[in-house]
């Protein structure tokens, strides 16, 4: 490993040119201290800027282990796939790091997966698995054994217009399932879920929960429509309900349980965390023999190469029509649950995400998203209405990255307007005064999401 | 993927916010560039990577008709052959081969043995739809490498038979369809991937500006610097586990890196033989950086010869030639050290 030359970014508050305004750093470091600048498809792959050596490599380490594929076992090298799946590596998922695409045939569903589970909640309070198929869709097998179901899909289109009579459309994506192993059952509730990036989690996870909460207004006391609700989940390791910051609707509590759940639920390896396979009780179920399939070191560089991403700075941050974007996302209140700036806490391992100034566009908390957006199924705290509020940063580079401006939970939405027009609920409102903005104020508003 | 110091970093931002006024320096039209880049050396790439994979076909037809020696060893030069683009490709791994899913299909790794055996004993039909619908580990380069170089590479013709045939045939046809999806995904005829680069910096491109295509290029090169050093060469390496290696069954790993070098000379040099053509990317470096340009040049060939002779293969190397593995690693590092800290920074100012 190359010397690594430690730089406080920080100290540089302000950088200025003759004759011209100084340029807020903290205004275009997204990812303070770990930000790098990077307009390319790599955006999304580089260590934090700010990590220590021996940081770096086991950065390294836990790349090789977020891009290797499994197999089935006994093998020599990456034993443990399935034998029920979704992908057999992490980067099948979050290619480059970054947003699986909607996918465009049914045989391969790339990072789309559905969890199920059947109404009632589990002895933590989370959803209760529904019987024969847990608590997500496995759609692949190992050879010989069968998947637990294929996915069908459809589209409707919904069409719309603004206010000054511009038309467009939304794409409503409707799943079927056939081929089920078993039956079905009928009270099943299924959650269409499509794989996020992976880049600036170590920094939503060292935000403390005092202020993820000073954002929280669950009733809605100041009456400004917005609620804001925090999500307590199980947490495996500490046997407790914590608050919820990762998942779509915030059901995993820190980056190790969400690392291992992954590869539980999606690649079908096991862990010290969660050691039993998912098809445990299944007539795929391989007997156990091998699990965990995977250690605590493997475990914990994976975990690690998720918190020590590097965030991609925002850009073009002084262009006017941008500056302008960045004023109507305040005034038509998107700001209000896309959080602009947050101040991560003292992380207790990692000195490399305190205290970091972050552009993040998040509360990490719920929100009310309307029917429309509905997927009618629980999740500890969050009701099927409900979502986490994703973050923003880096959503510019999407296509650049990964070939696509696919977007919201089940990635339904075709480019940032779609998404934005797909808001209810608490956007009611904000969504109202998006139509009512002028063809240039909008895409004024665009453009500044693009430069994310 | 990189392991960039911190200086850069912050020099790329810097370089990034700082005075960036037009008014400051004329624009430059980098448009040559990165029309070279793209017809020349990627589509060329990618084009000659599909003739050798259906060379590879017809290898394998071949060898399943008129089982012999002979036409063992040819199916083996022609797997080989048609390694030789596609680790020549490596150096630009970005756009269709990653967003369309495509590299999976092509070079998983490792082979899933058990499900392979499986796959062998069951009856099901054997033909390039059953393979398409396959995980990666089931198909592509090292499945097809597997079945014909056998686990430890000395695999007898008499351990080969029909069932054996019908699948390399079958995965050689899947892998045809999957460099044609690639090929025709680039060129100007197929969905035309390629004017993102050449119309860099207008609407019609994913790339806000020329200067990230050029990005885009330089960091390419750097990836696959860093994977030869510190993935390809680093990991069996270190651990002292020849499991680790990739192309372990073919003895093609030496072959693997200096074509993936070459993938970096190419782009460099903007031409497929070595020749440099007029509008390379090299052509960036004007006058002022003449220096720069012959370190790059001197260091990819240097990183080259230093594979190519590790005595015997990378497998024995790996317990006999530590030393000349260690000094091939040191060269591509050094190539990659200059091509982050001095190529890259320099094309970030633009």
């Amino acid at each position: 490993m190359r010397i690594f030359y430690a730089v406080a970014i920080g100290l540089l508050c302000f950088f200025s040119c003759a004759d011209e305004d100084p340029i807020n750093l903290e205004k275009v470091l997204a990812g303070g201290s770990t930000s790098v600048f990077a307009e390319f498809s790599n955006a999304f792959q580089f260590p934090a800027a700010n990590l220590s050596p021996i940081e770096l490599q086991n950065h390294r380490r836990g790349d090789v282990a977020f891009e290797s594929s499994f197999v089935t076992a006994p093998s020599q090298i990456n034993a443990g796939l399935g034998p029920i799946f979704n992908q057999n590596s992490c980067v099948s998922c979050h290619g480059k790091n970054g947003r699986s695409p909607f996918p465009d045939s049914e045989n391969d569903l790339l990072g789309l997966l559905f969890r199920v589970s059947i109404p009632g909640i589990n002895i933590h309070g989370g959803p209760k698995p529904v019987p024969g198929f847990g608590g997500q869709l496995q759609t692949k097998a190992v050879f010989g054994k069968k998947s637990e179901v294929s996915v069908k899909m459809n589209f409707i289109e919904i069409p719309g217009s603004f206010s000054d009579g511009e038309a467009y459309s939304l794409r409503k994506p409707i799943f079927n399932f056939d081929n089920a192993y078993i039956p079905l059952p009928g009270d099943v509730m299924i959650s269409p879920r499509i794989a996020p990036p992976v880049f600036g989690l170590g920094l939503l996870e060292a935000i403390s929960v005092e202020d993820i909460l000073k954002h929280a207004d669950p009733i809605d006391l100041d009456k400004d429509g917005i609620s804001g609700k925090p999500n307590y989940c199980w947490d495996e390791l500490s046997q407790s309900l914590q608050l919820g910051r990762f998942g779509w609707k915030a059901g995993q509590p820190n980056l190790l349980q969400q690392t291992a759940a992954a590869y539980l639920d999606d690649i079908g390896v096991t862990s010290p965390l969660f050691f039993e396979e998912s098809s445990k009780h299944q007539i795929q179920y391989d007997g156990g023999m091998d699990d965990p399939e995977i250690n605590n070191e493997l475990l914990s560089l994976t975990t690690f190469y998720t918190q020590s991403l590097a965030v991609p700075v925002a850009r073009n941050q002084d262009d006017p029509e941008v500056l302008s974007g960045s004023k109507i996302f305040d005034k038509i209140a998107c700001g209000k649950c896309h959080v602009r700036n947050f101040k991560t806490g003292t992380h207790r391992e990692f000195a490399f995400l305190s205290n970091q100034h972050i552009l993040a566009f998040t509360d990490l908390l719920l929100h009310d998203m309307g029917d429309s957006l509905s997927d009618h199924r629980p999740e500890f705290e969050a009701q099927g209405n409900e979502w986490r509020t994703p973050p923003l940063w880096g959503i510019g580079l999407t296509k650049i990255v990964n070939g696509h401006s696919n977007f919201l939970h089940d990635g339904r939405a075709r480019n940032f307007q779609e998404a934005i027009l797909w808001h209810g609920g608490e956007a009611n409102q904000s969504v109202l005064n998006y139509k009512n903005l002028s063809k240039k104020e909008r895409t004024a508003l665009l453009k500044f999401l693009n430069s994310l | 993927m990189k392991y960039l110091k911190s200086i850069f970093v912050l020099l790329s931002i810097f370089n990034f916010i700082s005075c960036s006024k037009d008014s400051i320096k004329p624009a430059v039209d980098y448009s040559d560039v990165l029309s070279n880049s793209t017809n020349q050396v990627i589509i060329n790439t990618y084009k000659d990577l599909n003739d050798k994979s259906k060379l590879l076909l017809i290898a394998i037809d071949q060898l399943k008709s008129n089982t012999s020696t002979g036409n063992l060893e040819l199916a083996r030069l022609a797997w080989r052959n048609s390694r030789i683009p596609w680790e020549q490709s490596e150096g630009f791994l970005f756009g269709p081969v990653d967003q369309q899913g495509i590299d999976p299909s092509i070079d998983s790794w490792p082979v899933n043995v058990v499900d392979l055996d499986a796959v062998m004993a069951s009856p099901d039909v054997l033909n390039k739809t059953y393979v398409d619908a396959l995980e990666g580990t089931l198909k592509g380069f090292h499945t097809i490498e597997y079945l014909l170089f056998g686990e430890n590479g000395n695999k007898q013709l008499a351990e080969f038979n029909t069932r054996q045939f019908e699948y390399l045939s079958a995965c050689t046809q899947s892998l045809n369809g999957s460099t044609q999806q690639l090929f025709d995904a680039w060129r100007t005829e197929g969905q035309n991937f390629g004017k993102n680069l050449i119309e860099a910096g207008k609407v019609s491109s994913i790339y806000p500006s020329q200067k990230s295509a050029l990005q885009e290029l330089v960091d390419g090169m750097i990836t696959i610097a860093d994977e030869v050093a510190n993935g390809k060469i680093n990991d069996p390496f270190v651990q002292s586990d020849i499991l680790k290696e990739e192309s372990r069954f073919s003895a093609n790993s030496k072959a693997d890196f200096a074509d993936n070098i070459r993938s970096i000379k190419n782009i460099y040099l903007g031409s497929l033989d070595g020749s440099g053509s007029i509008a390379g990317f090299y052509t960036l470096l004007h006058q002022s950086k003449v220096s720069l340009h012959q370190k790059i040049v001197n260091q990819i060939e240097a990183a080259i010869a230093a594979i190519e002779s590790i005595p015997g293969t990378f497998t024995t190397a790996i317990t006999l030639n530590r030393p000349a593995i260690q000094f091939s690693q040191d060269q591509v590092r050094a190539l990659q050290l200059t091509l982050e800290s001095e190529l890259k920074p320099f094309i970030d100012t633009f």
